[in-house]
């Protein structure tokens, strides 16, 4: 007795008998002499039978049997010779099709369920039995199949797992090219931070309660990943981030570290050059930035061994070939930078779908959310940047958080 | 060079994670010998000789720099040391272990590139012209329609057990250079009186032991309707190709038992289910599969700053191995990976580091591989050619043969092949030795030289082709003549018996040089051969013989 693996609106469910699971025999290991020297054999021995004789609902009729006779209620089973578009108006009453894979290696039966699905329109029970193994089952439900009749020494777990193999489906990969690519990244970011949770101790991410670090926020929380989320306090926030802060602490029930600048190092840049001093030169918005951020930063990642950002290539001319991850060779930790090929797109599409709260200055036509006194709305066709230190030229505005840093790729 | 969206990552990763579970099965017997074959075949592993071997796809022959030091990197790390070029776009590595082959994998995938479907009975690596895109004879550039049919045939979930394999091929140049007529399906591109672009439809070429030219089954395919109409092809041959006699499962073998014109019309009936469909293809599907190539802006010309005389060796490379680019103060340049003492086709670790640095410094980081088994250069400056022949000449990479008697295409043969008869590398050696004096003066040569009937190395459309075959556990080999892969092709004839290895190179030395002796002013071999006919050759061969005994 074979399992029986079928597909409804929950998902795959296993039924028939299991207890004569016998397993292949186990193959010495492969010491690269396998099939040296081994002919092809030209003749391919046609089956003795039907690999199957009947199904739960009684005996499996031919197409022949079918045709001069049908029985509703009947299970029909093709074999690879039959043509399937003789069945062109007389599936009324049959109660399934079975199609009949003699061996692996014949996939006719996949173009059967093609023809049956796609061009007779047949939209009941469609089953696959004969040598039907785990790796077969994703490529046969992907043509129509909706219950696997598996070969007897298969068992269950490898084949729900394969129906899962790829999480894009072909057609939509194929045919939808542009939601199948946000789909994509949305998964291959889940993957990275995944990778990041298990290759780490103690990884972090730096959240500035941007947009972009909003979407590592929602994929750390909603897969429950091992990644601590701190956000700098700088003491200059604005008050709509420090809404957000304790919102998103709510909605995801995480504690979102807050690391604050040294009193010391903040009164003693107040009395060298006043509490709005950065507005007077680089060097001493520099400082500004060291004392605030920087600094804060170093202590949030001491004992650290990795830390995730939300930076995008399309933010600046300083990020334009940023990697996914790199070395932060200041800090000797990996850093990671999941959204690299974002687009801001991409940002607001993930925002709509998984409905996370955004920052309301964003409403407010600001594109990059740091402090307060150094951070304004941009107009419409502005560089993203210009909304940060817009007295300053143009080209290296970044805070140092992000320092150059040796750009090994992983 | 094509980048990947985010959907083509997905993939390749997945794939990566899917394969590394099976070998994890098959090693602990979960998965049989039987049933592991096709998922390793269709993940590029073969069982060889000596050891498995992995052949990863390098779609429609186009690598970067940083793609091309990865590969010399897994040569280091898990084979030998070197790799094996052929004549499909792809790179094969002789000596890996079955259970590192996913770690192979992952890296390959972190840069873009895998070994899907480089084996088993599916749609292989998609192949088209090495010069695509730079090409200055090219009508059409073919690469994104090569990279709609991969996206679309990859893991094509109806098409992943065909009877047999099936590869794919496009021409956009008015020179053939992709092989499309020995193709199983393959396309011509064109531009019709409205500039539209559109396509011959060829079936039913291959070579192996019946060796047939593909059929013309369509003259005006237009290009929105590419995937259908190759949909319609596949899903023909799935469906009513022999699966009898592993021999006789090609599609060749049916679209000659049906008649082409009867293979078009089962083809024309599916298709008109499928014309206008769902995978009708739309300017903005193409437009978005162009802007993923990133050609590169070439500058305006460089001055030429070479004031010292023009050393002869150059001359000589200059007239072989550069090719006419689209940019006139551009040019396209073939390094030859045809060496004394290497394998044809073979490139070490530290020459595809070598080649990724000057691809870098000369060429746009972009490196071409050709059907031809030789690399290319695409996009070099010609005012810095003569730079560049230098560097290639220091590191034994400048040699000036391409198209000539020694640019020999070769298999790997009985040194490294299970299904082999006969070895092909050191027979290959021994021809372009014999050769190498009047190589020169004999020009256009095109030698092929296959271990077996299989055909790998293209031995029946070699204006001289050579086949080894098998007596009495000896390597003999047979000898044939007239063959062509460009135009509408043409499959060579056999000029006599078969002869032991040490009588090829002076056999064919003395076609040659009957060809010097009676080829008219400006006449290339083949021209010869096809004026005069295979039997003027065999006659003359006959006169040698009877003088020599």
């Amino acid at each position: 007795m074979t399992l029986l693996l079928s597909l409804d609106a929950n998902g795959p469910r296993i039924s028939g008998e299991a207890e004569e699971v016998t397993r292949a025999r186990p193959v010495p290991a492969n010491d690269g002499h396998g099939d040296v020297r081994k002919k092809i054999v030209p003749i391919v021995r046609p089956p003795a039978g039907p690999s199957q004789a009947e199904w739960e609902g009684g005996p499996w009729l031919t197409l022949q049997q079918w045709i001069d006779a049908p029985v509703a209620g009947a299970g029909l089973l093709l074999q690879p010779a039959d043509d399937p578009q003789s069945l062109a108006g007389r599936l009324d009453g049959v109660g399934i099709v079975g199609v009949d894979f003699p061996r692996i290696g014949d996939g006719r039966g996949y173009s059967h369920a093609f023809i049956l699905r796609q061009r007779l329109g047949y939209q009941g029970p469609l089953r696959a039995i004969g040598a039907v193994t785990a790796d077969q089952v994703f490529a046969l439900e992907q043509v129509g199949f909706d219950s696997f009749a598996l070969r007897a020494d298969q068992s269950a777990e490898p084949a729900i797992a394969a129906l899962s193999t790829y999480s894009v489906p072909y057609l939509t990969a194929f045919r939808d090219r542009d939601a199948a690519v946000f789909d994509a990244k949305v998964r291959l970011l889940e993957k990275a931070l995944i990778a990041v949770g298990q290759r780490h101790d103690r990884p972090a991410l730096a959240t500035s309660l941007s947009a972009e670090d909003m979407v590592i926020t929602d994929v750390i929380a909603r897969l429950r990943l091992p990644i601590d989320v701190f956000t700098l306090d700088t003491g200059r926030l604005h008050a709509e981030t420090l809404a957000l802060i304790e919102q998103v602490e709510q909605r995801y029930g995480i504690a979102i570290v807050r690391a604050r600048p040294d009193s010391e190092a903040v009164d003693a840049y107040v009395a060298a050059f006043g509490v709005d001093g950065f507005y007077d030169g680089l060097e001493q918005r520099k400082a500004c930035c060291g004392a605030r951020k920087v600094a804060p930063l170093n202590v949030a990642l001491a004992g650290r061994d990795a830390w995730v950002t939300g930076q995008r290539r399309d933010q600046a001319a300083t990020r334009v070939s940023l990697m996914e991850a790199e070395h932060d060779a200041a800090r000797d930790m990996q850093k990671y930078n999941p959204l690299a090929d974002w687009s801001w797109a991409d940002v607001l599409a993930y925002a709509a779908w998984f409905d996370f709260p955004m920052s309301p200055l964003y409403a407010r036509g600001y594109v990059s959310i740091g402090c307060e006194p150094c951070t304004k709305a941009i107009r419409q066709g502005e560089d993203p940047r210009a909304g940060r230190w817009w007295w300053e030229s143009q080209d290296g505005k970044e805070c140092g958080l992000h320092t150059n840093p040796t750009t090994t790729r992983q | 060079m094509y980048r990947y969206d985010a959907v083509d990552r997905l993939i390749v990763e997945e794939r990566v994670a899917q394969y590394r579970d099976q070998t994890q099965r098959y090693l602990a017997g979960l998965i049989d010998e039987d049933a592991f074959k096709p998922l390793r075949l269709q993940n590029g592993l073969y069982i060889q000789r000596y050891a498995p071997m992995l052949r990863i796809a390098i779609p429609y022959g186009v690598l970067s720099s940083a793609q091309l030091r990865t590969l010399a990197s897994i040569s280091r790390r898990y084979d030998r040391g070197y790799g094996h070029f052929t004549t499909r776009q792809n790179i094969q590595f002789n000596w890996v272990k079955v259970e590192e082959v996913p770690d192979i994998l992952a890296e390959l995938a972190a840069i873009n590139m895998h070994a899907i479907q480089t084996s088993g009975s599916c749609v292989r690596n998609v192949t088209t012209d090495a010069f695509a895109g730079v090409a200055a004879d090219e009508v059409v550039d073919p690469r994104p329609y090569c990279e709609l049919m991969r996206q679309w045939s990859t893991l094509h979930p109806e098409f992943a057990h065909l009877p047999r394999k099936f590869k794919v091929a496009f021409n956009g140049a008015k020179e053939d250079r992709a092989a499309t007529p020995v193709h199983d399906l393959a396309f011509d591109l064109y531009r019709d009186a409205e500039g539209e672009v559109r396509l011959i439809v060829k079936v039913g070429g291959g070579q192996g032991r019946t060796p047939r030219l593909a059929s013309v089954i369509k003259r005006d395919l237009h290009w929105s309707e590419l995937l259908t109409y190759s949909e319609a092809v596949l899903r023909a041959y799935n469906r009513i190709g022999r699966r009898d006699n592993i021999y006789k499962a090609r599609i060749k073998i049916l679209v000659e038992t049906l008649g082409a014109e009867a293979f078009a019309r089962e083809v024309e009936a599916d298709w008109a289910h499928l014309r206008n469909g769902p995978n009708t293809l739309t300017p903005q599907a193409l437009t978005r599969v162009a802007a993923h190539f990133d050609d590169p802006t070439l500058d305006a010309a460089l001055e030429n700053t070479h004031r010292l005389p023009i050393a002869a060796g150059f001359r000589a490379w200059r007239q072989r191995n550069v090719v006419a680019h689209r940019n006139p103060d551009y040019a396209a340049v073939v390094v030859s990976l045809k060496r004394e003492s290497v394998a044809p086709g073979d490139a070490t670790a530290d020459e595809m580091d070598q080649l990724a640095d000057l691809a870098e410094r000369y060429s746009f980081g972009e490196i071409r591989v050709t059907h031809q088994q030789n690399l290319v250069l695409p996009n070099v400056a010609r005012a810095r050619l003569q730079d560049l022949w230098a560097e290639l000449e220091a590191q034994n990479l400048g040699r000036a043969n391409i198209g000539l008697a020694s640019d020999i295409i070769c298999c790997p043969g009985g040194d490294f092949c299970s299904l082999a008869n006969a070895k092909s590398i050191p027979l290959s050696a021994a021809i372009a030795a014999q050769l190498a004096s009047i190589e020169d003066e004999i020009g256009a040569l095109a030698i092929k030289v296959s271990g077996c009937i299989n055909a790998c190395a293209h031995h029946h459309v070699g204006h001289i082709g050579v086949l080894g075959v098998e007596k009495a556990g000896e390597d003999w080999y047979q000898v044939l003549l007239g063959g062509r892969a460009d135009g509408e092709g043409k499959l060579g004839v056999l000029i006599g018996k078969a002869v032991r290895a040490e009588d090829v190179p002076l056999l064919i030395e003395r076609l040659a040089r009957h060809y010097l002796a009676v080829r008219r002013s400006g006449e290339s071999f083949i021209e010869v051969v096809e004026r005069l006919g295979a039997d003027a050759f065999k006659a003359a061969l006959r006169v040698e013989e009877e003088a020599a005994a």
